[in-house]
């Protein structure tokens, strides 16, 4: 049955579809998303640009969770996207819907995952995944932005979803908090970045989940953003989020901290980012900190010749929870507030994206990822035994394509005078018949 | 918690292991297994008469013991299918009898003789969530009798105990909350009294966001409502028209930082004080490594208006479920790896000294501590040489067993006052 989530999804989605052919014919390559520059003269007024993707992706898991050999497939990260300029750039909105709540029920085969319920595979993410509007204004050389609605909270780095690889990290949910009802302000000066943010604290509890209004503003965080050369970025960020799994508002706190630097140059063919993060989560009832996760994360890409090429190594620690009788799955909400040990996952991951082709309207870039993890427990004492559990070694392996209608973003997870301007990575699928523009630096 | 060393060197030593081999540093709980660890000195130690065989290679959750058979559950079984075991403790070493398989549960978090000792009520989690009713006829090999489902219990039977009221025999489920569209913590009372065919008699949503665990005498009944404190109701007990079919609120009291998970109301049977009720705070731990939580002392000689009045504390450990020794006037209580506490708590609990006075965590209150006051009297398995995560304790007849969560079962003579 089509529940009410389903339904707005479609609706948006048909909305979307609509704006798409009326507007795409406008669009080419480069003029993706709505970088802003206060250094620059601002761009043409009133533009829409909107982009569809999915990505058919086949996993192949040896030794995932009760040391399985799984090899599945699905429609995974399949989304409309739109970002719209109005009133000569003052009004911005940006959406996103997302679809992996109709194809990825059962969560995406991705071991060392986890987050909402899931476990060695990724949740899917809510319909509404983003619909944000932003104002914008500057005064002298300050530039500035408020922006509101569902989607990202200054914390943390870029979504995976832009970057070079669709397996997502382990570390997911200790580097970016999303799909949260937000407010935002952010102040914009030469190449310094501020944003403070308040929002609902709640994650969601399933794909048509909306933010809990009753929560709104408990949770509450700060980035902070420096820009000394063109295309190179460095931010820190804390985050102060009161009981993400538990919606009454009853569980655990956390307490995030996040630095970063990243760097893409002109074409979007050399990319690396570097990022830590550690978040602690907290009794509130004893005041006290109990357990802290860490995690340190370092990937790049390089155009080579035709193919595009990715490297990532990650270090994540991520809590083991009581898990369901389905292996891939923990209670949400949990019956209480403990967790059966801290497991240590190390990762590396390998991307090969090949040129892309046409199919009518759609641009297609296929592509291969290999992934060797490795897991320990944090503590001898732990009572999740990761060996009998997993068994050894640990590899992943997909293959996919990333179908696509217009041109991806560059970016996501900024808004208004916070969002830099850079181009689109190259290895997400770039047409090379139409060299990569961007707006700003 | 420890520390990692952070650099972005850190990220190429991390590519170096993820391709050099899956080792763990240490082995696990499964790798410990072995007949009864070897002793290191401790004061104030327990005696331990034995430990169980540790076949069991799943983790141990409660623990129930009638006569010379003890019922052990299972807890976070990652499959459709648990189990719990029957022990022959009759001797000093528990002796693993047999094993019951339950499908349709992930987790068997509680297990209870029923008072006449010819029925075992184990419950089970999550989704499918249920009682399971056996007959113990043959005490040693129980055969099932019926389970008890509904849409209210789906989302999981956290705990299930059983009592007598008015003589019919109840069990009182604590329903975990579920998730997403799926309601909310709740209390289900179930008419057991032909256990062949539970009749469902009540239920009402409460919890805060849980309700853990009930505690029933004489037709009162405790519950445990996490962040909500503790909930009396009466039931037919307290003079307030309760029934089971419908409770009557008799009090509330919340307790020092809340999490309140489990009770026990003494009726001293010596000196005739029923004036003190225990209540268990399980804050955050890790299984297996760490705990937290304190018991707390609340005073019920006012149903209507109890109040906390002392606490007791083990730095480092948390407790979990208790049994007390009433004929001598000895709690004991499941301190996960603080092993099992025994604390006399005969006589007035409530007043003390200034210097016997301390604040529990991050609360400004001062209240009677009973380590300060002298009655801690043993601390038990914190002289084993491997670690141990004790979830459950019974005090029988001379005896205590516990349920260990890492090794299995153990069994120790009670302390004497």
């Amino acid at each position: 049955m089509p529940t009410r989530a389903h339904l707005l999804s479609a609706s948006l989605t048909l909305v979307a579809a609509l704006a798409a052919g009326r507007e795409a014919r406008a669009q080419h390559e480069g003029h993706a998303g709505m970088a802003m520059d206060s250094t620059k003269p601002p761009p043409p007024a009133n533009l829409v640009h909107v982009m569809a993707q999915a990505i058919p992706v086949v996993t192949h898991a040896h030794n995932t969770a009760g040391g399985r050999d799984l090899t599945e497939g699905y429609l995974a990260q399949w989304v409309a996207m739109g970002s719209g300029r109005f009133l000569q750039g003052h009004l911005l909105f940006d959406v996103t819907l997302n679809g992996e709540g109709l194809t990825l029920r059962r969560g995406e085969l991705s071991t060392g995952a986890f987050g909402e319920g899931f476990v060695d595979r990724r949740h899917p993410h809510t319909y509404l995944h983003e619909l944000i509007a932003t104002g914008v204004g500057s005064a002298g050389p300050l530039a500035y932005s408020a922006s509101f609605g569902r989607g990202f909270v200054p914390y943390g780095t870029d979504d995976p979803m832009m970057r070079p690889f669709e397996k997502y990290p382990i570390n997911h949910h200790l580097s970016q908090i999303l799909e949260r009802g937000v407010a935002i302000g952010a102040l914009r000066l030469g190449p310094a970045i501020l944003e403070g943010s308040t929002f609902d604290g709640d994650e969601p509890t399933s794909p048509g989940a909306l933010p809990r209004a009753g929560r709104f503003g408990d949770s509450w965080s700060v980035r902070g953003t420096v820009l000394p050369l063109p295309r190179l970025e460095l931010q820190a960020s804390y985050a102060n989020v009161r009981s993400p799994e538990e919606p009454s508002g009853s569980g655990l706190d956390q307490r995030k901290q996040s630095v970063s630097g990243r760097f893409v140059n002109a074409s979007g063919e050399r990319y690396v980012l570097a990022e830590w993060a550690r978040t602690d989560e907290r009794d509130r009832n004893r005041n006290i900190s109990v357990f802290s996760y860490e995690t340190a994360l370092l990937e790049g890409a390089v155009t080579v010749g035709a193919v595009d090429l990715g490297l990532r190594l990650e270090q994540t620690e991520r809590p083991e929870e009581e898990r369901l009788a389905d292996p891939f799955r923990t209670p949400r909400p949990a019956a209480d507030l403990s967790i059966a040990g801290i497991t240590r996952w190390r990762a590396a991951t390998g991307a090969v994206a090949f040129p892309g082709a046409t199919l009518g309207p759609l641009r297609v870039y296929p592509y291969v990822e290999l992934e060797r993890l490795s897991a320990s427990p944090r503590s001898p004492t732990d009572i999740f035994d990761v060996r009998q559990f997993y068994g050894s070694p640990i590899w992943m392996t997909s293959l996919g394509v990333r179908v696509r209608y217009g041109v991806m973003h560059p970016r996501m997870g900024r808004y208004g005078v916070a969002l830099p301007a850079g181009p689109t990575l190259h290895v997400l699928g770039v047409d090379t018949k139409k060299p990569s523009q961007h707006v700003g630096h | 918690m420890r520390r990692l060393p952070v650099s972005l060197v850190l990220g190429l030593v991390a590519f170096g292991a993820a391709c050099g081999g899956d080792s763990p540093s240490a082995p696990g709980p499964n790798n410990q297994l072995n007949s009864c660890p070897a002793a290191i000195s401790q004061s104030k130690a327990m005696t331990v008469l034995g430990c169980g065989d540790f076949k069991p290679k799943r983790i141990t959750g409660e623990i129930n013991v009638r006569g010379n058979t003890a019922y052990t559950t299972t807890w976070n079984n990652a499959s459709p299918t648990s189990a719990f075991y029957m022990w022959d403790v009759a001797g000093n070493v528990p002796t693993l009898v047999d094993s019951v398989t339950v499908t349709g549960a992930s987790t068997l978090g509680d297990v209870v003789v029923t008072p006449d000792g010819k029925y075992l009520v184990v419950a089970t989690e999550y989704s499918g969530g249920s009682i399971v009713i056996y007959s113990l006829t043959n005490p040693r090999s129980p055969q099932l009798v019926s389970r008890f489902t509904n849409t209210e219990t789906n989302a999981g039977v956290h705990t299930a105990e059983v009592g007598v009221v008015n003589g019919k025999l109840y069990a009182f489920l604590c329903v975990d909350p579920g998730g997403g569209l799926n309601p909310p913590a709740k209390l289900v009372i179930v008419d057991i009294t032909n256990p062949a065919a539970p009749q469902q008699v009540y239920s009402r949503v409460i919890g805060t966001p849980y309700v853990h665990d009930t505690f029933l005498r004489d037709g009162i009944l405790f519950l445990g409502l996490w962040n909500a404190g503790v909930a009396i109701w009466d039931l037919g007990g307290g003079g307030k028209g309760g029934t089971p079919a419908n409770p009557v609120d008799m009090g509330t009291v919340q307790t020092a930082n809340g999490h309140v998970h489990n009770i026990w109301w003494l009726k001293d049977p010596v000196t005739g004080i029923s004036r003190y009720a225990f209540v268990g705070e399980e804050s955050p731990g890790s299984v297996g490594t760490s705990s937290s939580g304190d018991i707390h002392v609340i005073d019920v000689s006012n149903m209507a208006a109890p109040r906390e009045v002392a606490f007791y504390t083990v730095p480092g450990a948390g407790t979990h479920n208790f049994s007390v020794d009433e004929q001598n006037g000895i709690l004991y209580a499941a301190y996960y790896n603080g092993g099992i506490r025994a604390i006399d708590v005969r006589g007035d609990l409530g007043t003390c000294t200034d210097a016997q006075k301390s604040s529990p965590v991050n609360q400004a209150v001062q209240l009677c501590d009973l380590s300060k006051m002298g009655r801690e009297l043993a601390v038990g398995l914190k002289d084993r040489s491997n670690a141990v995560f004790v979830w459950g304790v019974q005090f029988l007849n001379g005896s205590v067993y516990a349920s260990d969560m890492l090794n299995g079962i153990w069994k120790l003579s009670a302390v004497s006052r």
